[in-house]
């Protein structure tokens, strides 16, 4: 008699899709966040803008519109390839720098997280009312509370597959480390149409703006890794050009 | 230099924009853009001094200073502002030609691209260096580009976009408006835009920042 062994890898069945609110008061956003986000360093900010910050700030509750959610495929389904990933008939193409960062990984969870419009429309009416420094800042705390939002749901698919002995690396994103903004549609075809609220343009934009989006690779032998910029050499890729100094200071 | 001039130019390049303004702190209670640009034609000094002398001079001192990443955006804004209010005193001598911009440029964000700021933020400094800004907003597709360049004649494009999936709309914009005016000159910027792509898509310039757009538009899209 021949026995054929093989790896069982546990399936999460009970995960598929989940979708959340995160409470305003749970995200790190405060002032100092969103100086820094503004590009200055600590205490450097000028008065206008801090007092900009300290107006504004309270008033984001009643605006922000925050939602964000995940679906951790079913590991049978997904294949990591050299340079892209299989999720059944849909194939995601990556590129070598994230594939190599998700190849232990037993599944992938796609997350998408938004601000929603409200924040968008805000910042639109201080601009139109001719403070653009005003909206200026409202869309830097948007971007912020999506990022800070993302963060927020990070933590929840840990909750969610650390149960059955598994654990998170790094968020990879479209548009950046070599993955192109396009596949966005292939990203969100493997979602509930209209996904928290999402939409995505013919051009791969997604709507509301403040939205962010992407895929965390899930298993037993995954880990964080060092800050993304460290694990690509694109040498002409935006993001190192908008922060040369800062990351370098974070190799 | 007379000195009126010389404050103004400190209050767009510190934000001051009224009297009423309380920041910067160190300048609370004094004239700002808004008096003095006031007061120095009321002087008799002469509307194209005031434009040149200082708000050009105030606003390419922060668009330098933005490059140099000494400040950001929103000091940027903050000058602008200012200098706005200045603006607004010269506006009647555009309409009577005793005051000319260097130029017109038609800006706007590429069909696709719903991204405004960046753009908005380079049509400021563009206007604080003396041109004047047509914005067609964001989401402009080739024809509409092409539209209000038959609407300003001699004019330059700028386009702007945010995306690798909408700077492709670059080029299709860049054909469409040169296979009928060829002299045209467009200069590209955006996040994802490089001067190698700008190049490729046959666009006459690229900048990384604003106050490279204007120095692109004073050095080769000015006749005098």
């Amino acid at each position: 008699m021949i026995f054929e062994t093989r790896t069982v890898i546990p399936e999460p069945a009970s995960i598929d899709v989940e979708s959340f609110s995160p409470p305003l008061p749970e995200l790190l956003l405060d002032r100092r966040a969103v100086e820094h986000d503004l590009g200055y360093h600590s205490g450097t900010a000028p008065e206008p803008v801090i007092a900009a910050i300290n107006e504004l700030l309270p008033r984001v509750a009643s605006h922000a519109q925050l939602q964000c959610g995940f679906r951790i495929l079913p590991p049978s389904s997904v294949v990591i390839g050299p340079e892209s990933v299989s999720c059944g008939s849909v194939s995601l193409s990556m590129g070598s720098v994230i594939t190599k960062q998700l190849k232990s990984s037993s599944s992938i969870a796609i997350y998408v997280s938004t601000a929603g419009h409200g924040m968008e429309r805000w910042a639109n009416q201080l601009m139109a009312a001719g403070d653009m420094m005003q909206g200026f800042v409202v869309d830097t705390i948007a971007s912020g509370l999506v990022e800070q939002a993302s963060l927020w749901l990070e933590k929840k698919i840990a909750a969610s597959v650390k149960p059955i002995g598994w654990s998170l690396t790094n968020r990879y994103s479209p548009g950046y480390c070599d993955w192109p903004v396009s596949d966005q549609h292939n990203l969100f075809s493997l979602l509930p149409a209209g996904f928290c609220g999402i939409t995505l343009t013919s051009s791969a934009l997604m709507v509301p703006v403040k939205s962010l989006s992407g895929v965390i690779g899930v298993g037993s032998g995954v880990k964080r890794g060092a800050y993304q910029c460290s694990i690509c050499d694109l040498k002409d890729c935006y993001r190192r050009r908008e922060e040369p100094e800062e990351l370098e200071e974070q190799r | 230099m007379n000195e009126i001039l010389l404050s103004l130019t400190r209050c767009v390049e510190r934000g001051k924009v009224n009297m009423k303004s309380p920041y910067p702190p160190d300048m609370k209670g004094q004239e700002g853009a808004d008096e003095l640009a006031r007061k120095a034609l009321d002087a008799g000094i002469p509307p194209q001094d005031v434009l040149s002398e200082a708000l050009i001079v105030g606003m390419q001192r922060v668009g330098v200073r933005f490059r140099n990443k000494e400040i950001f955006v929103p000091d940027v804004l903050m000058a602008a502002k200012a200098m706005g209010a200045a603006m607004a005193h010269l506006k009647p001598f555009f309409k009577s030609d005793a005051l000319k911009h260097k130029g017109t440029i038609v800006m706007g964000t590429v069909l696709g691209d719903l991204h405004d700021i960046g753009k908005k933020l380079v049509s400021m400094v563009i206007e604080g260096a003396g041109w004047e800004v047509v914005d067609l907003g964001t989401d402009v597709s080739p024809e509409k580009f092409l539209k209000a360049v038959d609407e300003h004649p001699g004019c330059v494009v700028g386009l702007s976009a945010l995306l690798t999936t909408t700077m492709v709309n670059m080029e299709a914009t860049v054909k469409h408006v040169k296979a009928k005016h060829p002299q045209v000159k467009v200069i590209v910027g955006g996040a994802p835009v490089t001067a190698e792509f700008a190049s490729k898509i046959g666009a006459d310039g690229y900048s990384a920042d604003p106050q490279g757009a204007v120095e692109f538009l004073n050095s080769r899209c000015t006749s005098n």
